[in-house]
């Protein structure tokens, strides 16, 4: 998915950059020298947990925080200074932000209200029902605003910044507020709507899935300052710090003597004197490191069975078992290295057998599986 | 069950009733029954059946014609000023400010407006602000006894009732839409006529409410700063009842008053409602 | 109180008059618009059952109710009253005879004791609000010390319903500073006000007064409510009020600030404006103007009878009555009181004018209390 929806980005083509863009609140940093392009009609999150600068990067694209220091660029202009009204961007709010006292249609048609020459009435109305009927609300245009559900509104809120055709439509968390199963809907919707109107999206979330689902790229963020940019599947595969891994997925993090390298991999032992081979880190030179290892890449099997050549294995003891339908996730305790889960696929018949808790297992590490860390920052 | 629930809620219902009937309707209901009686020779009430007292009422017609003039003016005076100042309060202040400011508002509600007004007398006196103006050479300007300090008297009088209202209601407003009104093309001063105005016309709605029948009845500062040169119907009412002992007159100038407000505040709320539902961009919720 | 007998020095005079001032937030006006007379229970009153009970010859309960003009009486006088007969006394203060008036005829007032003022006595008696007085139970009374002239107003068809407690005369107060001497005539008044006085002037908030002087203006009676003259007045009235400064009885700010330099006047209050300010003069009206006697009488239906008696008596003792001059200003009629008092006071041309000057006054008329086209020409002119 993520291949496909890449394939009409052109990487040269930047319709916003943060060039160093800070901003503090008093003695806050929110935001610490961000630099970032956007490459036009590509859809990009900011992904990170509350407070970690994401929200602040999108404020000041919107233009409602102006940077205090570096700067802002659309289109190559620098707009550090040009007013939120005067931006070629529109947003989608956590809470909607919708007009409580206009209709669905006056809420819709409002951005189109505010331009100057002003548009005849009948352009208005005529691009208000497209767009209301772009995100599925042909009949509601005359329905006040509390009288909608949640994903209701939520769509209203995409049709009134969509109807400006802005040059980045930014969203600003739009599905908190709803439950599991609406959200996934929203989002086929959203990429839908991304891909038929080409229009660039940058999304802010804390929902790593969300992130992952719907991205060309993420751009994850931590204490104000961008961690790592990349796809999904680099971030997912190639995550480059312990805080990334963490944040990107699940992943068993632990500590290794790295005692060899070579080509780009990495030989390390663990705590309990396993041997693993892993992605080491380029220009890496450090003795001792965190490993990452996602939990499905990991197998487990009895410790009575015999032992693959060549396959590390740890030897463990399951302490939890949580069936999940498609998979079970087991949690084990393996001495010298520490917890590790393991994500087991349901196979028909059960061909690597289930583990009860309790059970001794050896937990298998694939050659080249699993990745050396950079230090947090 | 249904017949005990019934006979539960009648019997709850019956203080405020009561209450409602004793404060409410019974004065209400003397002052209607006086109205139709005559004076007594000697002043006083004397019962009878006439109509002879709302034929009079044209006899204070001064009075009402000052009243309908100053109290909507002094309306709407008292909200250009509590606007702005709600605004401020509710919006622009930090929190810890706020509550200091706040109380700044009300203290002076806590001195019976008789004192404040008293105050306004030394203000606007010889010595007071005219005496400063004569400094900067212009002489002679009076400003005490005249309907402009009965209007700077009632504006000072009412306005915490504005402010507050107004402030509650501003303090309601998410400011996010503000931003979404921004970010959708709206300079900010448009932005406060499209979403902030409308918005808080509930409370700007109370507020004038408040403030205007309140006005409508008042009789103090008239008589204070105005001199007795300014007469309102309050003032009427205050002769009738304690000097000339008109009690069936002052009842029907009373009863004229309140019907005046009624109609005053129905069309009000109508127009109000009306300029909500009838833009597209403006209303109340 | 040891030497409460002898007559008080001029200084002490002053110093009793200057002390009433202090005190003077007088405001016959403040209390009109307020409607804060009935309110008012300046003394006592809320705590009955703290107040020292003792044994007495005669009980005549704990309390008496007094319904009176502003700064009327010296307060010393009541406590001492409550020392010896146990009651003490609650006041209730008002602006106008009318609203005294209004008040009774309403019902329920609860008083014991009330001022009215000549004109007004008639008007209790037809209304039937007046207790006839046993002068029995006023010992302190004696018809013969009395000037008849301030006695007579309470003796109605030979029945006595109010002895005398002062009198007064309205004149002009004027600031000679600025009229540039003496205004001692309603036409220099009136004229003045819209002439060489624009916006200096001031009148009382009062039909008796303003009306009656505007009346006199034109040479008519003080008292006229005849249609023809009343108009002529209304003229004058309406003619000058764009001229006036205010329409109040509360003049003495005004006037001591500078901000109005003549006023319709009563005798006590220009008395206080001249002493503190000499250059503020105060004058009769050379055409005439209205002369009046006040008078203690007590309501029918009084709930404390005893003790209203008690309280007359006790006020009209030459030595306590001595005292309240000496604290409020006006002149009283009793020559025993008068006795007591200081010669500079008995002499003063503020307080006890020119016997000639009197002549051309009138005494209010209980006609006028009454009139619905007086109260209309006031209503007119105040809303013009």
């Amino acid at each position: 998915m993520t291949e496909t929806s890449c394939a009409h980005v052109s990487a040269k083509d930047t319709v916003a950059e943060f060039a160093g863009a800070t901003k503090r609140f008093g003695a806050i940093l929110a935001a610490d020298r961000i630099d970032l392009s956007i490459r036009r009609g590509e859809f990009l999150s900011f992904l990170g947990p509350s407070g970690c600068g994401k929200t602040t990067a999108l404020r000041m694209l919107a233009g409602f925080d102006g940077p205090s220091e570096g700067a802002i660029l659309i289109d190559g202009q620098d707009v550090s200074a040009v007013p939120a009204h005067m931006r070629p961007v529109n947003m989608v709010f956590q809470h909607y932000a919708l007009f409580p006292h206009m209709t669905v249609a006056q809420n819709v048609g409002y951005g189109l209200r505010q331009r100057r020459p002003r548009l005849s009435k009948s352009e208005i109305a005529q691009k208000t029902d497209k767009a209301l009927a772009t995100v599925r609300l042909a009949e509601f245009g005359t329905r006040r605003i509390w009288e909608l559900s949640g994903g209701q509104q939520q769509r209203v809120a995409l049709a009134r910044a969509i109807i400006n055709e802005p040059q980045i439509l930014l969203l600003d968390e739009p599905m908190a507020a709803l439950d599991a199963k609406l959200r996934g809907e929203m989002q086929r919707e959203l990429l839908e709507l991304q891909r038929s109107l080409n229009i660039t999206f940058v999304l802010v979330t804390h929902d790593q899935e969300e992130a992952l689902s719907m991205s060309d790229r993420i751009c994850i963020m931590g204490k104000g300052r961008i961690i790592q940019v990349g796809s999904p599947q680099e971030l997912y595969d190639r995550p480059r710090s312990r805080y990334v891994a963490d944040f990107v997925g699940k992943a068993n993090i632990v500590a290794g003597q790295i005692d060899g390298r070579q080509s780009g991999m990495a030989q390390a032992i663990l705590g309990n004197g396993t041997t693993v081979i892993l992605r080491d880190l380029p220009g890496d030179s450090r003795q001792t490191a965190e490993i990452a290892v996602r939990p499905e890449a990991l197998s487990i099997v009895a410790q009575d069975l015999p032992l693959t050549e060549g396959i590390a294995a740890i030897p463990a003891r399951v302490t939890h078992r949580t069936f999940l339908g498609d998979r079970i996730e087991y949690l084990l305790m393996a001495d010298g290295v520490g917890q590790l889960q393991v994500n087991a696929p349901r196979q028909a018949g059960g061909a690597l057998g289930e583990h009860k808790v309790g059970s001794l297992v050896h937990v298998l590490w694939p050659e080249g599986t699993g990745l050396v860390l950079a230090d947090d920052t | 069950m249904a017949m005990t629930q019934t006979r539960a809620r009648a019997l709850l219902l019956t203080p405020a009733a009561l209450w409602y009937a004793a404060l409410l309707l019974l004065p209400l209901a003397v002052v209607l029954i006086f109205s139709f009686g005559e004076r007594s020779a000697i002043g006083g009430y004397a019962p009878g059946f006439t109509l002879e007292q709302y034929a009079n009422l044209p006899a204070r017609f001064a009075a009402f014609r000052n009243t309908l003039t100053l109290a909507p003016v002094g309306t709407v005076a008292a909200l250009l000023i509590a606007y702005p100042l709600a605004y401020f309060l509710a919006i622009k202040v930090t929190p810890r400010w706020k509550t200091m400011l706040l109380v700044l508002v009300i203290v002076p509600f806590w001195t019976s407006i008789l004192i404040r007004s008293y105050a306004w007398v030394f203000l606007l006196g010889g010595h007071g602000l005219p005496a400063l103006l004569a400094a900067v050479g212009l002489e002679d300007i009076r400003l005490l006894n005249t309907p402009f300090a009965v209007l700077v008297g009632i504006v000072y009088g009412y306005l915490p009732l504005m402010v507050f209202p107004i402030y509650v209601a501003l303090e309601k407003l998410d400011l996010r839409l503000l931003e979404a009104a921004a970010d959708l093309g709206t300079p900010p001063w448009r932005s406060f006529l499209q979403i902030t105005l409308p918005l808080s016309m509930p409370g700007v709605l109370t507020g004038s409410m408040l403030v205007f029948i309140l006005l409508m009845g008042e009789f103090l500062i008239p008589a204070i700063l105005g001199g007795g040169k300014v007469f309102f119907v309050g003032n009427a009412l205050v002769d009738l009842f304690l000097q000339s002992r008109n009690w069936a007159f002052g009842s029907a100038v009373a009863v004229a008053l309140v019907i005046i407000m009624l109609i005053t505040v129905a069309v009000y709320t109508r127009a109000v409602k009306r300029f909500g539902a009838g833009r597209d961009d403006v209303g109340i919720m | 109180m040891k030497n409460e007998n002898t007559p008080i020095s001029r200084e002490k005079f002053m110093e009793e008059l200057r002390r009433y001032q202090k005190g003077s937030v007088t405001r016959r006006h403040f209390l009109g618009v307020t409607g804060l007379g009935t309110a008012m229970a300046v003394m006592g009153g809320a705590l009955p059952g703290l107040m020292p009970t003792r044994a007495r010859a005669q009980d005549i309960g704990d309390r008496v109710v007094l319904a009176t003009w502003p700064n009327y009486h010296d307060t010393a006088n009541f406590d001492m009253f409550t020392e010896e007969s146990g009651a003490y006394t609650q006041i209730n203060v008002f602006g106008s005879n009318e609203e005294m008036l209004a008040k009774i005829q309403a019902g329920g007032s609860g008083w014991d004791v009330f001022v009215p003022t000549n004109y007004a006595v008639p008007t209790y008696v037809q209304a039937d609000l007046i207790e006839p007085l046993d002068l029995s139970r006023i010992p302190n009374f004696d018809a013969e010390a009395f000037d008849p002239r301030f006695a007579d107003a309470g003796t109605i068809d030979g029945i006595v319903y109010a002895v005398p407690k002062n009198w007064g005369t309205t004149g002009i107060a004027f600031n000679s500073d600025k009229t540039g001497g003496v205004v001692d005539s309603w036409k220099t008044f009136f004229d003045g006000a819209r002439d060489q006085f624009d916006n200096r002037v001031m009148v009382h908030d009062y039909q008796l007064t303003t009306i009656g002087n505007a009346l006199v203006y034109h040479g008519f009676s003080f008292n006229s409510v005849d249609p023809e003259e009343l108009a002529q007045a209304e003229k004058l009235l309406i003619d000058v009020k764009p001229h006036l400064y205010a329409i109040s009885s509360d003049y003495q700010p005004a006037m001591r600030n500078g901000d109005a330099w003549l006023t319709m006047c009563w005798t006590g209050d220009g008395k206080q404006m001249n002493v503190d300010m000499p250059e503020i003069g105060f004058a009769l009206g050379k055409e005439g103007g209205e002369i009046w006697s006040d008078y203690y009488a007590i309501p029918k239906g009084a709930p404390h009878k005893d003790a209203a008696y008690a309280l007359i008596n006790y006020l009209l003792e030459p030595e306590v009555n001595a005292r309240e001059v000496l604290a409020h200003g006006y002149p009283v009629a009793d020559r025993r009181t008068n006795a007591l008092l200081p010669e500079e006071l008995l002499n003063d041309p503020i307080l006890y004018p020119a016997a000639e000057a009197l002549d051309v006054l009138e005494f209010g008329a209980a006609v006028t209390l009454t009139d619905p086209n007086r109260a209309e020409l006031m209503a007119r002119f105040k809303s013009a």
